[in-house]
């Protein structure tokens, strides 16, 4: 995503993981990490 | 079309098929239980503002099902335009109003009209105002040049096409404007069988 904002003419583009964000089954959170899943917060300005 | 292109739009019916039933579920029987946290206890846990829960309808703090907090960082200023894609309940939208202050104005965008509908009577009893629109982020139903400030909060994700939805939201931008989503990643290639299983991607 961060790609593809930055390739749709979007600048400074930022992300920071969104702490504490966990799936509330366990076995969907451990499916989660095993593919790298996380949340995160996106910022970005479309230029003037 | 060709077959895949077929199986494609199949795959892609389907996906909205299961994102309308299950937010609609979470909007319909919010005290049930989802692979994801929802409600206020969400909301808390990404740091909302418990004031702000407090004084949201309790319906959209119940139905929000959102990964993040997207105001966190949308530094949005009174009079300005937001617009909120995938507004659900309409809890982010309502928020967003707060701090547009009546010289602003709120727009949701959701996939589903019968949350269109239940959002802006939630924004209505707060006595502010929201437009809705029935519509996808691939093809946001409003003109160019439109919005100060694109919040966006779990739904992103959902889309098979991301630089579509990443086009669009440049588009209904005003020049000097802004986003401030919250979404989930994955940082591996989901496997083909999550791909193509709806109820998983709806996830």
């Amino acid at each position: 995503m961060f790609r593809l904002l930055e390739e749709s003419g979007f600048t400074k583009v930022r992300s920071a993981v969104v702490p504490g964000f966990r799936f509330r089954k366990g076995s969907t959170q451990n499916s989660a990490e095993a593919f790298g899943v996380k949340a995160v917060m996106m910022t970005a300005l479309k230029p003037e | 079309m060709t077959d895949a292109a077929d199986a494609q739009a199949s795959l892609e019916a389907e996906l909205k098929g299961e994102i309308l039933r299950m937010y609609q579920e979470v909007a319909d029987r919010p005290d049930g239980e989802f692979h994801f946290f929802h409600g206020r206890e969400a909301a808390e846990q990404f740091g909302y503002n418990p004031e702000w829960l407090d004084r949201a309808p309790a319906g959209a703090v119940a139905s929000f099902a959102g990964v993040g907090n997207p105001h966190e960082r949308s530094a949005v200023q009174p009079g300005e335009t937001v617009l909120d894609l995938g507004s659900g309940a309409g809890l982010d939208a309502i928020i967003s109003s707060w701090r547009t202050g009546p010289d602003g104005k709120v727009i949701g965008v959701d996939l589903n009209p019968s949350m269109c509908i239940k959002a802006q009577a939630h924004a209505a009893s707060m006595g502010t105002t929201m437009e809705c629109h029935e519509g996808t982020m691939e093809k946001i139903p409003i003109g160019d040049a439109v919005a100060d400030v694109i919040i966006s909060n779990g739904v992103i994700n959902l889309s098979f096409h991301k630089r579509k939805v990443a086009e669009e939201m440049f588009r209904v931008l005003k020049p000097g404007g802004r986003i401030s989503i919250t979404d989930i990643v994955s940082a591996k290639q989901l496997s083909q069988s999550i791909v193509n299983d709806p109820k998983l991607w709806a996830s």
